[in-house]
């Protein structure tokens, strides 16, 4: 393997890594903020990437309805549960604030239809149409069982992660589809080309990871959002209502799926249920950090991506076997030095 | 007589099939000063949980005028009761300021920066250090930091679960003097505390909890005055 061959793998793997620690992160933030291991982050890396797909292509996204459909689903757990206490201006205003996004991106995609339009107009719309998914998914799967242990909550993210996928397959079918780069062209730097592409995910990353240090490091919603972490009945104590920071952890995570989907599906086709893998990375980098660090998600990641890129170089049809394989000597590190961290559980 | 600030009506609680606060009534009035006394395990910071709306409880907790009782913890913080629970539920890895600004979340920003001002001034201990991480106080001051973050969100009602554990004698007075600040300032407290002494002293009106109910109530110089109370709870049996 000569110099450039190795560069080009490296290239490779920290794009790919880059994307990794993406959801790495989502994962962090969800489980440390309403303590759901959220396997369904891989719907919306594909949900993002076949919409952005479809958009590009000029079509109206099958996750339009879909989206109907959750905040349908949504607004019946979020009346259900407003039984007890029920108010007729409230119930009213549910209605407004669930079908207000849904209803919006419909006639958005509907007026923008066939035209010809810049990227980045498909790219906020994407957001647009995958975010809400995820206060959605919340409100009717986890908020109910927010008291619940770790292991029912995971087993319902495990159901959730099915009912995704089984609609996934419904809406958008069996075919792939694949978006043309985010950036034409590229650079060559010595022997090597960097592509337009990867410079896109490049660049996408170190603003999201800044965005995101800026948000929980130095604003008081960001702030609200890790003392939920932190300490739940604390929280509770201070007036911050820990259904509204799992929304907000939900929406983050959903708006992060989409934008990691939207950076994929230029460089592999993608398919309803392409996005588990890509988030079981994302979810071995998130373990690797005790779902608690983000650096260490994020070194976690770009290994990963690495020994990805090397691994399907040398044996492509076992790349993911040999990926998952490596991990697998960290997770038991990890767990025989596990005995010590388990302070959070009360 | 005002109508009360605060009124809990036969409150009960359990914890699965093991009651722990067997219909329990108190009212506050607004500039009062009510304590509870008691054993350990009566139920007292059963019933703070519980009034505070961390716990499932039966019976009703008014508020202001309004029942609350289907109110959840923050909406009662909105309306301006709050509790210093008994574990401080501090954020342990931020820091103090950090604890404090999120102490004002229900506050407006202009709130926030005046009631900071506010905290400092009461407890200059917690300015020193405000870049510390909360989890690395001294016991005291992590009781400081949990009134101050409480005060922060300016309550009308503030409950504290034994504001006194594990604190040095002189660290005890402090804090007895800071909640008689607090009343004139116009502040209504519902103080529980193992230091029987200390809290009939400083309060109007007392309870005693044993088992999960109140056995005695009346004026808090009445209780100190009583035989019984000053055997078992003040220790001066003969
Ligand atoms: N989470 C819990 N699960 C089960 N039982 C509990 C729980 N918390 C408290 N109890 C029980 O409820 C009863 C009342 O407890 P509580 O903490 O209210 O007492 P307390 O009066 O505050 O005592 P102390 O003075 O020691 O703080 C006790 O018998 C206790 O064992
Ligand atoms: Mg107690």
């Amino acid at each position: 393997m000569d110099s450039t061959i190795l560069l080009f793998l490296l290239q490779d793997g920290v794009t790919n890594g880059a994307v990794y620690a993406l959801l790495g992160f989502a994962l962090v933030l969800v489980f440390t903020v309403t303590r759901v291991i959220f396997i369904p982050q891989g719907e919306f890396v594909a949900f993002g990437g076949l919409t952005y797909a479809a958009l590009r292509a000029g079509k109206i996204p099958s996750t339009v309805p879909l989206l109907m459909i959750l905040a349908g689903v949504a607004l019946l757990a979020g009346l259900w549960a407003r039984r007890r206490t029920w108010s007729n201006a409230a119930a009213a205003k549910d209605v407004a604030l669930t079908l207000a996004m849904p209803v919006l991106v419909w006639l958005i995609t509907r007026a923008l239809g066939s035209a010809s339009r810049p990227a980045a107009v498909d790219v906020l719309l994407t957001i647009a149409i995958v975010a809400p998914m995820g206060p959605y998914l919340y409100r009717f799967a986890f908020e109910p069982l927010a008291e619940a242990s770790v292991l029912t909550l995971f087993i319902a993210a495990v159901a959730v992660h099915l009912g995704m996928t089984a609609m996934g397959l419904a809406f958008f079918g069996a075919e792939g589809l694949r978006a043309p780069p985010l950036i034409d062209g590229g650079i060559t730097v010595g022997p090597l080309l960097v592509t337009g592409q990867s410079i896109a995910v490049y660049v996408t990353v170190l603003v999201l990871i800044i965005a995101l240090w800026l948000l929980f490091g130095y604003t008081l919603p960001g702030k609200a959002l890790r003392a939920t972490a932190i300490n739940r009945a604390g929280a509770n104590l201070v007036g911050i209502s820990t259904a509204m920071a799992g929304r907000v952890a939900y929406g983050l995570a959903a708006i992060i799926g989409a934008i990691s989907g939207i950076l994929i599906v230029p460089t592999t086709t993608l398919y309803y249920d392409s996005g588990f893998l890509v988030g079981m990375k994302g979810f071995v980098a998130a373990i690797v950090g005790g779902l608690a660090s983000y650096p260490l998600t994020g070194l976690a990641a770009i290994a990963i991506g690495t020994a990805e890129a090397f691994s399907a170089f040398h044996a492509s049809a076992y790349k993911e076997v040999i990926v998952f394989a490596l991990v697998m000597p960290v997770l038991l590190l990890r767990s025989l030095g596990a005995g010590q961290s388990h302070d959070e559980e009360e | 007589m005002t109508a009360p600030l605060l009124s809990i009506r036969t409150l009960t609680a359990s914890y699965g099939a093991v009651p722990a606060v067997t219909g329990v009534s108190l009212d506050i009035q607004p500039g009062e000063i009510v304590t509870v006394i008691g054993a350990n395990g009566a139920g007292k910071s059963t019933l703070l949980n519980a009034a505070m709306g961390a716990l499932p409880a039966g019976g009703a907790v008014w508020f202001d005028g309004a029942d609350v009782s289907a109110l959840g913890v923050e909406a009662r913080v909105r309306r301006g009761l709050c509790l210093v629970p008994e574990k401080r539920e501090l954020f342990a890895t931020m820091s103090v300021r950090d604890n404090l600004e999120l102490g004002g979340w229900c506050v407006d920003a202009a709130r926030r920066r005046s009631g900071l001002e506010d905290v400092f001034q009461r407890f200059p201990r917690l300015s020193e250090r405000q870049a510390q991480m909360a989890g690395t106080l001294s016991g005291g001051e992590r009781q400081m930091l949990a009134m101050g973050r409480a005060l922060m969100a300016r309550p009308r009602v503030l409950m504290l679960d034994e504001p006194s554990l594990g604190l040095a004698p002189r660290i005890v007075g402090e804090v007895f003097a800071i909640i008689a600040e607090l009343r004139k300032s116009g502040v209504s407290i519902l103080l529980v505390e193992q230091n029987a002494r200390a809290a009939l002293r400083s309060a109007d009106h007392a309870h005693v909890m044993e088992l999960g109910a109140f056995t005695m109530s009346g004026p808090a110089a009445d209780l100190a005055r009583d035989k019984r109370v000053a055997e078992i709870y003040l220790g001066l049996g003969g």
